[in-house]
């Protein structure tokens, strides 16, 4: 199977504002749709002219159609976050692993997203409250910089109807904010977790799953049922050209969702 | 309303979690297990500081009164957590206030009665002195990373390069 | 030579021959790319004819030094390491993408046209030839079959020759590259030029290189001549000035996070790039989004990249790799090290050109001999599997 060489082009055909820089697009397939992604899993999308980057799936799982959550942080996602309806985007992909959330099947499934990652988290979430009776406790633990950075905050209540425990702390509260202040790491310590069997998927700012990960250890969860999501410089998305490297690995095909076994020696390496 | 605590309720709470089972019996001494509703402000800026508690169920939130921002809550404590500083050191007032958020239970210490257990039996005194420690510690760690502002998108003008 | 091929043993051809072998692949429909004598170099080049091969010209090589020199004999093909690899012409420095134009509707994407001339590289030494064949694993084969690289290299026809004089900085033999080349090639010549006399021992290595040989002026090798030039080629690997400890990099590099040694390297290191230009199997890339004026019209272009460049691991607010000490092992655990994870090989094919091409001289192998004093130091054997540090924290 040959890596497809150009993107497919998709029309945009639903804007989403979560926040004041972050929108949610919903595509439709204009070209051959490209194979379907699974939770986890990218896409390089390309703005005409301005160019492509990597983002993560971050909508339900199944249908032609992609969803995709997109912070403006530089010229091409900010291209992307005022694309209207109607306007054509390119998408190369699926590329990368996936989160794996049937691994948890029969077990505590634990959430924990800092930011912007409760995006590539979403799909991983929404396909197990589609199937919830197949794990015991689903817990989400969300941070986020003030509530009004909260992605999906709509959802939040959805998701607890269908038997998610769902908390959000913020590291800065605005006034009228009744809910937790603190880092997501707080909320760690606070949850009842089975350690022994739990699946844990983390995802966020790096420091941010670090620190999430040394806190599940320290509530005796294994690091080989930690699950982070790891980003580093994306050219081509298809391990063509080196820029991905993370000492032996190569995020866009060993990664983004790595194992934190593998990922904890690597993570500690300055300037690996 | 407010029991008495049984040494063994109070050795499994995180907070004391390894303390020498002579230390935590005299500790019980000054502990009585609370019940606190929602909407009760356990102490406010200013106040006299005289308690401590250990948390055990629900959320209580440290807050600061700004004018035309009412109470903004700084920190969020939970299950596990010792809320309650301010009594130990001059001049033994709140620097901010808490309230619960949710309906919550704990373990509430006399702060008089620990200082003259903790005269009696200095290693009582060592041992808390640790775990106070341990905890300021951990919101001070817990504090810098949000200081960080991890979530911020990341600029240019942000480190020395 | 009329009839069949002898395809059971070594054939014979006088360098008078190499002419009609030229034409001869010429006439198949190849460009023959060889190596010519210019800009005081031995650089890869469009042959027009023998003449243009540099006989008689040699090279001295040394760390950071490169001088072309007569030599005493006219061997074709009496030099090595040149600064550039057969990689320029499978995985061009620059190419277009796919373009794209504005509609109406959007926008359309069109793949770049491949209109790849067949290429016959001629004097391929075992080295280069394992270099392509790692690249080829890199970017031709699995999930990149369909590629424009694959697409390239499918047509070409490879004459390699064998090294009979190892070239100072090379170290070969101890990569296990050379100095015979390995499979891979259509034709395989070993020169053999002294006084009087002037041939090539000619190996068949495919079915398209036994045809091209017919109708040409070869005949079956005699024992004597064929013992005497693969003589020749194994005594080359006994006469290597330099040699790398291949079966323990792996893990020595994976050991190497907190070495003192990249301090060392990194006071001299000037983050050039050069050797990864140089390196025959450097492969790393980057893509440029183009428009033109009237923004109606994009481009995409890939481009030669190295990881020394400070873009190179670009995140968020700036680069991952910053330090040059963290640019050069990088590249050096990449080159010896995790190639090995994620190409199933290593990535070095021990040619020599990063030391000779480097403007200050480094050389690896005294780094990985130093890196590896610096690992037994510590207690750990440099051939034990990857753990902490004994010695010195992860900087």
């Amino acid at each position: 199977m040959s890596l497809q060489a150009v993107p497919a082009r998709y029309r945009v055909a639903s804007r989403a504002a979560e926040t004041h820089d972050t929108v949610t697009l919903g595509l439709e397939p204009v070209d051959d749709p490209i194979a379907p992604h699974r939770p986890g899993q990218f896409a390089m999308l390309y703005v005409f002219g301005s160019g492509e980057v990597p983002i993560s799936i971050s909508g339900e799982p199944g249908g032609p159609g992609l969803v995709y959550t997109i912070r403006s942080v530089g010229a091409v996602t900010r291209a992307l976050c005022e694309a209207g309806p109607g306007e054509l985007i390119g998408v190369r992909g699926p590329y990368g692993t996936e989160w794996g959330v049937t691994d948890a099947a029969g077990q505590d499934l634990v959430v924990v997203a800092g930011g912007i990652g409760l995006a590539p988290l979403r799909p991983a979430l929404l396909a197990a409250l589609a199937a919830r009776e197949r794990y015991r406790r689903v817990t989400v633990l969300i941070g986020t910089r003030t509530p009004d950075d909260l992605v999906f905050a709509g959802e939040l209540e959805t998701w607890r109807e269908h038997g998610a425990d769902v908390r959000v702390t913020v590291d800065r509260a605005a006034a009228g904010w009744r809910g937790h202040v603190g880092v997501v790491t707080q909320l760690i310590d606070r949850v009842d977790v089975d350690p022994a069997a739990t699946l844990a998927l983390v995802c966020g700012p790096e420091v941010m799953m670090r620190l999430t990960a040394r806190s599940l250890g320290a509530r005796g969860v294994a690091a080989d049922r930690i699950r982070v999501s790891l980003e580093r410089n994306m050219r081509c998305g298809i391990a063509e050209c080196g820029h991905c490297q993370l000492g032996p690995l190569l995020l866009c095909r060993d990664g983004p969702v790595i194992s934190y076994r593998r990922a904890a020696a690597l993570l500690t390496v300055k300037e690996l | 309303m407010n029991d008495a605590v049984p040494a063994s309720a109070l050795a499994d709470h995180a907070f004391l979690r390894g303390m020498p089972a002579d230390d935590v019996t005299r500790l019980a001494r000054a502990a009585v297990a609370v019940r606190l509703p929602a909407g009760r402000r356990l102490f406010d800026e200013g106040a006299p500081a005289s308690k401590c508690w250990l948390l055990t169920a629900g959320h209580v939130a440290l807050d600061l009164h700004m004018p035309g921002r009412a109470n903004l809550i700084v920190e969020t404590l939970g299950r596990g957590d010792v809320i309650g500083f301010s009594w130990l050191s001059p001049p033994h007032e709140w620097q901010f206030g808490a309230e619960v958020v949710e309906s919550a239970e704990a373990f509430e210490l006399d702060g008089a009665t620990v200082m003259v257990l903790c005269d009696r039996h200095p290693e009582l005194g060592y041992q808390l002195a640790l775990r106070l420690l341990a905890a300021a510690v951990q919101r001070l760690q817990a504090t810098r990373i949000r200081l960080l502002d991890l979530y911020a998108v990341p600029s240019h003008d942000a480190g020395a390069r | 030579m009329d009839g069949p091929i002898p395809a059971d043993g070594p054939l014979l051809m006088e360098a008078a021959a190499l002419d009609p072998l030229l034409d001869a692949l010429r006439g198949a429909g190849y460009r023959v790319i060889g190596p010519t004598v210019a800009d005081r170099a031995i650089v890869l080049a469009e042959l027009g004819s023998a003449a243009d091969l540099p006989f008689g010209w040699g090279v001295s090589l040394e760390p950071g030094g490169y001088r072309i020199r007569r030599r005493d004999d006219s061997a074709a093909f009496g030099h090595s390491a040149g600064p550039q690899s057969w990689k320029q012409f499978l995985h061009p420095p620059r190419e277009k993408v796919w373009s794209a134009r504005r509609t109406a509707g959007g926008f359309e994407v069109e793949a770049a046209d491949e209109h790849a001339p067949r290429l016959a590289f001629f004097g391929v030494r075992p080295c280069d030839l394992r270099a392509i064949e790692i690249q080829d694993q890199v970017l031709g084969r699995g999930e990149h079959a369909g590629s424009r690289y694959a697409a390239r290299r499918a047509g070409v026809f490879i004459v390699a020759v064998n090294c009979t004089e190892p070239g100072a900085t090379c170290f070969c033999a101890s990569m296990s590259t050379g100095p015979q080349a390995g499979p891979g090639y259509d034709l395989a010549l070993t020169e053999m030029a002294g006084a009087g006399t002037h041939r090539f021992l000619i190996d068949v290595g495919s079915p398209a290189g036994a045809d091209l040989l017919a109708g040409l002026p070869v005949r079956r090798a005699d024992d004597a001549t064929a013992g005497s030039a693969r003589s020749a080629v194994a005594g080359a690997a006994d006469r290597m000035g330099r040699s790398m400890p291949a079966d323990i990099l792996h893990d020595l590099m994976a050991g190497s996070a907190g070495a003192a040694r990249w301090d060392d390297v990194a006071s001299r290191c000037l983050t050039c790039g050069n050797c990864t230009m140089a390196c025959p199997t450097c492969f790393c890339t980057t893509v440029e989004d183009t428009t033109d004026l009237s923004g109606d019209h994009a481009e995409r272009w890939q481009l030669w990249d190295s990881c020394f460049d400070l873009d190179f691991s670009h995140l968020h607010a700036g680069p991952v790799r910053s330090s040059p000490r963290s640019r050069y092992r990088q590249w050096l655990t990449h080159k010896l090290g995790t190639w090995h994870d994620q190409f199933g090989s290593s990535g070095c094919v021990g040619c020599g050109r990063c030391i000779v091409w480097c403007p200050v001289g480094i050389d690896l192998t005294e780094e990985v001999a130093a890196l590896q004093a610096e690992a037994g130091q510590a207690g750990n054997s440099p051939g034990a599997a990857p753990q902490a540090q004994t010695g010195g924290e992860p900087s």
